[in-house]
């Protein structure tokens, strides 16, 4: 609880020969963060394992499968024993197989597409009864297929062609909603045709899908429409072929995925040391209660040929940080995470954001219905995404002090249940003067914490000078105001002079720019009142839901329905207003006024070789 | 509820005080937002403090509510 475990800079040497070995030993220990070795005059970094680029590469070939196959990651607990040569074989076998079906679904879909094409030509030309094959080039005769624009120009088509030629034939149907007409005209009047055609507003159509047909459209189309089921058939046959693919291999296909991301790992670990043509140098940070049992394992797996050195770290080095906060307190290192790490030597604030984050949240969100709702939507969260475990835990337990601020407020989805302690809707002033109260507690907090950080880090002097001197401004703030609003009976000189000190104090602190923040300090804390507000806001929107549900109920019959609608609709949103703005809210109290006191940060997170990814 | 005037004014001057300082706020998150945005696109985790830093100006409305708070008691008794 408030500082990190305690780590030690470890150095270890030794010779090529049994770097394999100790690389083994380290990847089994899970301790070691490595210090990447950037290459240097003295040494360049290590080369891979020759395994590596196999390894890569069926690696790669397994990540296809797995994408292709749409196989979902998750645990799986499949007993694993085989060697990487087995692990190729198999992988090229499922890797054919599925080519083998991909390439069977490609023809079937390239063959349907074109029955498609053809199904639809098929059915314009359905009522046209002229067999397929007169579709054909002729040396006396000339056809045309197309569509007229409506049945005017239909009829002044078939006008315009009695007068210009004998010899002609015109079929028609419907086809889209539109005339569709075929002409058979001699060669001769071929041109004269196309002109009438083309001043009538028609628009011609090529069949080059059913060139190859006999018979009927009509037949025809039957025909393709069976040929088309068939197709279909066998396009869903082979999609299950793939899935039974994947049912088959995903076990192997997963296990074998982590196998090798492992064995990956290993072979590229040498490029982070630093090596010579004989001889190899890890860096990294172990922690201290891990120290010695680990360096023991490590000489064993070093045959005696090894040498580890190990020491305390420095003051100016840049140490990984892992979090130490006792258990119920953990979920709440997200919020270090997506901030930034506590640097080494600060003080880890976890244990602060968990005592204090859920009070603002609860503070905000405040009503007991809202607080039921939220620790059930959230616990069935939790067990949807696991990997949001640790936000969701968080939430949890700021559902939990909602649901306490509830009774406080006395209100059940809006309503006021039973005469509160205070009422968030009546006793506003209250609750803002409160809510600045736990503003002036909570900056204190802060500058405390800074205090003490300043101490560890720069000594007495300047820790007073840079924080202290802020709660003394503070204190000579509040004895001036009281005194001369008469509220104590003290002279205003005595306030005066603590704020006087405190300026220079932080003059010789922070500089002038202590000085210019001075009044941030009070804006920091005025920043509190959100407490109240968010919380007012939540209540009177679900005061409006409840009233205008209300009018509802009171219309009877079918408006009872209306009513019931606008309570769930409106609760649903406010509670979702409410989970954004009090998280949010709380959130920012603690990155911006809290953090703001004290914290470094930009420590790197403690990610020991072996650990995957998360 | 018969409002005179001058009840009318208070309430009028109580709004302007959270709206005008809404405006504010919402001028100052946009450009902070943008910015925070365009920081995302380039580094992903950086989604944590670009919110935290858009929220900042939010602070602005608070100062608004303390004013309009102060009227309403001040001026509405």
């Amino acid at each position: 609880m408030l500082s990190p475990y305690e780590m030690s800079s470890v150095i270890i040497t030794g010779s090529k020969s049994v770097q394999q070995e100790v690389i083994e030993e380290l990847h089994r220990l899970k301790v070691i963060h490595i210090i990447e070795h950037s290459k240097s005059e003295l040494a360049d970094i290590g080369a891979p394992f020759e395994s590596a680029i196999k390894l890569s590469e069926i690696l790669v070939k397994i990540r296809a499968l797995i994408s292709s196959l749409g196989i979902k990651k998750e645990e799986n607990k499949f007993e694993f024993k085989a060697g990487l040569l087995e692990i190729g074989q198999s992988t090229v076998k499922i890797s054919s197989e599925l080519n083998k079906h991909l390439e069977e679904l490609k023809n079937i879909e390239v063959q349907l597409s074109r029955y498609y094409l053809a199904r639809q030509e098929l059915e314009t030309l359905k009522e046209i009864d002229v067999p397929l094959e007169y579709f054909a080039p002729y040396r006396s005769l000339s056809y045309f297929t197309g569509y007229a624009k409506n049945e005017q120009s239909l009829s002044n088509i078939k006008s315009g062609l009695s007068a210009a030629t004998k010899n002609f034939m015109l079929l028609e149907s419907i086809a889209k909603k539109k005339p569709f007409i075929v002409l058979f005209v001699d060669s001769k009047a071929k041109d004269n045709a196309d002109m009438i055609l083309k001043s009538n507003g028609f628009s011609g159509i090529n069949f080059a899908n059913i060139s190859n047909l006999k018979g009927s459209a009509a037949q025809n189309l039957k025909k393709i429409e069976e040929d088309i089921k068939r197709l279909q058939k066998s396009k869903e046959e082979t999609n299950r072929k793939i899935e039974l693919t994947a049912q088959q291999n995903k076990d192997f296909l997963l296990a074998a995925e982590s196998f090798l991301a492992e064995q990956l790992e290993k072979a590229e670990a040498p490029l982070k040391f630093a090596s010579t043509r004989s001889s190899f140098l890890v860096k990294g940070w172990i922690p201290t209660n891990n120290l010695h049992s680990s360096i023991e394992k490590l000489n064993k797996a070093g045959k005696g040929n090894i040498y580890i050195q190990f020491e305390p770290p420095k003051k100016k080095d840049k140490v990984p940080v892992k979090l130490k906060n006792p258990k119920i307190a953990k979920p709440f290192e997200f919020f270090m995470d997506m901030y930034s790490m506590p640097s080494y030597r600060e003080i880890d604030p976890t244990f602060f954001v968990f005592l204090t984050f859920p009070i603002f949240f609860g503070m905000m969100l405040g009503d007991i219905g809202y607080g039921l709702v939220s620790l059930a939507v959230f616990w069935l969260l939790k067990r949807k995404m696991p990997k949001a475990r640790n936000l969701l835990n968080v939430l949890m337990v700021a559902s939990f002090v909602t649901i306490f601020f509830g009774f406080f407020f006395g209100e059940f989805f809006g309503l006021e249940i039973y005469h509160p302690v205070v009422s968030r809707e009546h006793d506003m002033f209250t609750l803002m003067f409160i809510a600045v109260g736990i503003g002036v507690i909570h900056v204190n907090i802060g500058l405390i914490i800074g205090f003490v950080n300043e101490l560890k880090s720069h000594g007495l002097i300047h820790a007073v000078y840079a924080k202290a001197s802020w709660i003394i401004l503070e204190i000579g703030l509040a004895l001036l105001a009281l005194s001369v609003l008469e509220k104590i009976l003290i002279t205003p000189w005595i306030g005066a002079a603590f704020l006087g000190a405190s300026i220079l104090m932080l003059l010789k602190g922070e500089g002038f720019r202590g000085i210019i923040e001075i009044p941030s300090i009070f804006a920091n804390i005025v920043s509190y009142v959100r407490l109240a507000a968010i919380g007012l806001t939540s209540v009177i929107l679900a005061l409006i839901i409840n009233e205008s549900a209300a009018e509802f109920f009171h219309k009877g019959g079918f408006f009872i329905l209306a009513g019931v609608l606008i309570l769930v609709v409106g609760h649903v949103m406010n509670i979702l207003i409410g989970w954004l703005g009090s998280f949010l809210h709380s959130l920012r109290l603690h990155y911006v006024e809290f953090f703001s006191k004290f914290y470094t940060g930009g420590a790197k997170k403690y990610h020991p070789f072996g650990i995957k990814d998360y | 509820m018969a409002a005179d005037l001058g009840t009318g004014l208070i309430a009028l001057a109580a709004g302007a005080a959270v709206g005008l300082s809404a405006v504010a706020a919402a001028l100052a998150e946009k450009e902070i937002g943008v910015a925070a945005v365009g920081a995302m696109a380039e580094k992903e985790e950086l989604f944590g403090k670009g919110l935290i830093l858009t929220v900042i100006p939010e602070t602005l409305i608070l100062f608004g509510i303390l004013g309009a708070v102060l009227i309403l008691r001040l001026a509405g008794g």
